[in-house]
């Protein structure tokens, strides 16, 4: 009798196999960086006789890695929080007006997400350092903003999808005026694409490398930046620390994202628009 | 809706549109321009695509490369996104959570941990040795195998996820109804689910292959300098030799090869809904 | 000849048999202990409100739900561990499930080719099928090019196509419009006639399963309720779920007097009615239910001398050119909804009109109360 049910499940245990093995690949790499971040060495290995927390000790208290990790913190709020308010807008323009006009602006702003770094990097460098830019906050930011508005169109527009537009005309329609009806009712509904897109926008901006590379020299060293120029020299373990700060900070950004979903979801049981499963692009 | 209405709405846009018009558009159109008129007006700097056979070589490492990427990233990427579309909601959301966890993590990071594991001391060359099946550290990084496997990496979430997508949409009657007519395992997943999973696996090959296109950080990273993609030219073009003229020639070529690649896929496929929005 | 020789040795071999079949999911219980035979060759209906188990059982059947309890026989052997693709059933899905990526030739040839035989070795009957679904011309369309009432055909005849030895339909027509069903009704039954597969057929529809069908069992929350055919059915319904779900009836409930041997007399406040055949069942309180279709029921303006009659008062009616449909306001039974052929009207209706209903004693029939 089991024998009928033999091949299909021994397929299927196959199968998963495959998957989780591919999956392995993808996460457990990843976890390298744990072990030697705690070597008790002072050069790349795994520990050999004990685990030492040194180099996270030097990651922190180092004032040119905290000055970076500063700066890197400051441009992502900041580009990240513009990201927000001009992505939102445009979606919810985008979402309302739903023409031609609309369509063509939508496929502009996924621009940024599909031109490779390096040619926005260069194409940025002449402005900016035309306009004073070069090697600013200001700069930083502005790049930053740009092209994080994509992440944020993308996360609304889902979000949005979800909303019923009667809704709005209803608010409309009661004499609310166009500002006040997005303030008050199509904000509230698209906030977890609002969160989403903020989140995204921050990691982008935080982790951003090659931007940085061409429109920055001295004054702005993000930590992206410091690592690579690590990289380039003398790869230490202080580098595997940070990279484990990143990553451990990197997860508790996404769950704290899921989480404030989640609840919303359940609070209010309207769609809380997909958890991003399409975040695209993160070029490099 | 009344005009006054819309106006409002083409306002709420008008800002970003603004911003990326100004500080995005308008430098890539300089770059175009650049290419044409540095140092002096002219096609010239285009001519290097025919004569110099170094640029020839890391077009042609370009190519290949992406392309092996590609499809390493579909074949394994395929079982994946078949197995999240099967299982139940919670194994589900396990996995899905481990690819957006890997994807939005520093690419440098990633190169970086890869490097570790890759390199002549590293983690699998140890490994390797201590086991006895082979008498030298094989090299893995600073050569192609490094940077295949590290935008491997890289690119598998990118792949996962559009096909995941499309298969997800498959109803299961399909499936079933192939079943009930008397096919087999092999021949229902052949002849009904692979075709009806086209899409995405269009949609992935689109996405994986643009990306990897213009990748910089990975192949910089893994390549070592050895293995020179046109990301890293352009880059090296511009910090260490400034010859403007050049650079914006090979920036200007890739836009171009992207934008007619989009274009000729975009009459297949939605490449708005490809990238979500 | 050869047709019906064949037809006549298939009939009398293979039949399907479903012994106690029972599905629960956690504590809910989809079916219970269903148990039934198909003769080979007959049209069979499972019939029941949504919810009833009626699309669980074919699933069972067909081989994609696993049953926690029971068997299926096919001609004796037991096939309830099978895959559904070893079964070598014809099977309709609710919504076609016609592959949309090939076209009405590929979709009815696959059947053919997942048995190994080639596109250019089964090009004969495809034709031939199609033509007998009368799409002889539609092969090189893609599904999403066709109609819905032609989707319907190419379904059937790709379930058709290899002869299976019994074809399973899950509501097949309940996505289409009120004429297009009842053409593809005929259709249907012609195709049954003409090719002598064993059909099951599942639906709420309870016109179609009378009009369609050899057998009907009829379900209700997961048990098998009266099977039979449809007359025996419709005529002597055992339950009042039966007799309200299949056709319409009144109900009217008595305190049985006398019994004789074929017949007995019921009481409803001073008035007593005839009812042919025995008292049974009967209520512990001593009453019986008995159910009385509208039709069977003669609508005078003057009392009448007929057995059983109550006088009231037209409430309401509706023409519907061949028919009226009368609710008659009785003081003795409440309201009784009465149908009568408007062709052989002795009068027009009119509301409050005062009218004598009148039937026979074998018009009316003892139900089973719940």
């Amino acid at each position: 009798m089991t024998g009928h049910n033999f091949w299909p499940r021994l397929r299927w245990t196959l199968l998963l196999a495959g998957a989780w093995s591919v999956l392995g690949f993808l996460v457990v790499p990843m976890l390298i960086v744990v072990p030697v971040s705690l070597t008790d060495r002072n050069y790349l290995s795994l520990p050999e006789h004990s685990l030492s927390l040194r180099h996270y000790a030097t990651f922190l208290a180092n004032p040119l890695w905290f000055a970076s990790t500063l700066q890197s913190l400051l441009i992502a709020a900041v580009s990240a929080a513009a990201s927000v308010f001009l992505g939102a807008l445009c979606a919810i323009g985008c979402w309302r007006l739903s023409n031609g006009w609309s369509a063509a602006v939508r496929l502009l702003m996924l621009a940024p997400l599909i031109v490779p770094t390096v040619i926005q990097g260069l194409a940025m460098y002449r402005l900016w350092a035309a306009a004073g830019l070069y090697d600013t906050y200001a700069g930083v930011v502005l790049a930053h903003t740009i092209t994080g508005i994509p992440y944020v169109i993308i996360t609304v527009s889902a979000s949005l999808a979800g909303f019923d537009v009667r809704l709005e005309q209803a608010a409309r329609g009661l004499g609310a005026s166009a500002l006040d009806t997005i303030r008050l009712v199509v904000i509230p509904a698209v906030v977890p694409g609002l969160i989403s897109g903020g989140v995204f926008a921050f990691i982008h901006s935080f982790d951003e490398l090659v931007i940085v590379l061409f429109i920055t020299s001295r004054e702005i060293k993000t930590l992206p930046k410091r690592i690579w120029d690590g990289l380039q020299d003398r790869i230490d373990p202080t580098i595997a620390a940070v990279s484990v700060v990143l990553i451990v900070a990197t997860l508790l950004l996404l769950l704290a994202d899921a989480w404030i979903r989640r609840r919303r979801a359940q609070r209010r049981s309207i769609a809380a628009g997909p958890i991003a499963i399409e975040p695209q692009g993160r070029a490099a | 809706m009344g005009d006054g209405q819309k106006r409002f709405y083409y306002w709420a846009m008008a800002p970003a549109v603004l911003l990326v018009v100004v500080f995005f558009v308008l430098p890539l159109l300089q770059v175009l321009w650049l290419s044409v008129s540095e140092p002096t007006l002219g096609l010239q700097n285009y001519a290097a695509l025919i004569d110099n056979p170094l640029l020839h070589r890391v077009w042609l490492n370009t190519i290949r490369v992406c392309a092996l990427t590609t499809l390493i990233a579909l074949t394994a990427g395929y079982p994946v996104a078949y197995a999240m579309a099967q299982v139940g909601e919670q194994h589900r959301t396990l996995m899905i959570f481990c690819i957006v966890l890997t994807f939005w993590l520093s690419v440098l990071i990633r190169a970086f941990a890869w490097v570790m594991i890759l390199r002549t001391e590293g983690v699998l060359n140890s490994a390797l040795l201590c086991l006895g099946l082979v008498d030298q550290p094989v090299r893995l990084v600073r050569n192609e195998i490094g940077v295949l496997i590290g935008m491997a990496h890289y690119m598998l979430p990118i792949a996962v996820l559009p096909m995941y997508s499309s298969m997800q949409a498959i109803p299961r009657t399909y499936v079933d109804a192939a079943r009930g007519l008397g096919a087999r395992a092999w021949q229902t997943f052949f002849w009904v689910y692979l075709p009806l999973s086209k899409p995405g696996i269009i949609a992935a090959s689109v996405l994986v292959f643009i990306f990897s296109l213009g990748f910089f950080i990975t192949p910089a990273i893994l390549g070592g300098g050895r293995v020179v993609m046109i990301a890293e030219y352009i880059r090296v073009s511009f910090d260490e030799t400034l010859r403007w003229g050049y650079a914006t020639m090979l920036a200007s070529t890739l836009l171009i090869a992207l934008s007619l690649g989009l274009a000729l896929v975009a009459r297949t496929i939605n490449v708005q809904k490809v990238f979500g929005a | 000849m050869g047709d019906d020789d064949n037809k006549a040795a298939r009939a009398a071999s293979h039949s399907l048999s479903l012994d106690k079949l029972t599905k629960r999911y956690g504590q809910q219980t989809a079916i219970e202990s269903v148990t039934m035979n198909v003769v080979r060759g007959k049209f069979v209906t499972l019939l029941g409100p949504s919810g009833s188990g009626k699309t669980t059982i074919l699933m069972v059947v067909a081989g994609f739900i696993t049953p926690s309890s029971g068997r299926i026989l096919l001609d004796e052997r037991d096939i309830t561990q099978l895959a559904p693709e070893h079964r070598n059933f014809g099977m309709v899905f609710q919504g076609y499930a016609l592959f949309p990526h090939m076209t009405v030739e590929e979709n009815v040839w696959f059947p053919l080719r997942v048995r190994g035989i080639s596109l250019v070795g089964a090009q004969k009957r495809v034709r031939e099928i199609l033509d007998l679904v009368q799409l002889g011309g539609l092969a090189g369309r893609l599904p999403g090019e066709l109609s819905g009432g032609q989707q319907q055909r190419v379904a059937l005849a790709r379930a058709l196509v290899f002869q299976p030895d019994l074809m399973l339909l899950d509501e097949p027509l309940s996505a289409l419009d009120k004429r297009l069903r009842a053409d593809l009704q005929w259709e249907i039954s012609a195709l049954h006639r003409r090719l002598g597969s064993t059909f099951i057929n599942v639906t709420h529809d309870q016109e179609e399963a009378l009009s369609m069908s050899d057998d009907i069992v009829i379900l209700r929350e997961g048990r098998v309720e009266q099977s039979g055919n449809p007359s025996t059915l419709y005529e002597r319904p055992a339950t009042r779920f039966v007799a309200s779900f299949l056709g319409e009836s009144n109900f009217i409930r008595g305190q049985v007097s006398n019994i004789e041997s074929d017949r007995f007399r019921y009481t409803v406040q001073d008035r007593s009615f005839l009812q042919a055949g025995e008292a049974a069942p009967k209520e512990p309180d001593g009453s019986v239910l008995v159910a009385l279709r509208p039709e069977k029921i003669s609508l005078a303006a003057e009392p009448t001398n007929l057995t059983n009659s109550v006088e009231g008062r037209i409430a309401d009616f509706k023409y519907f050119g061949s028919t009226f449909y009368l609710q008659v306001a009785t003081k003795l039974l409440g309201r009784i909804m009465v149908k009568t052929p408007a062709a052989s009207a002795t009068f027009n209706p009119s509301i409050d009109a005062q009218v004598w209903l009148g039937w026979s004693p074998d018009a009316s029939v003892v139900v089973k109360a719940s």
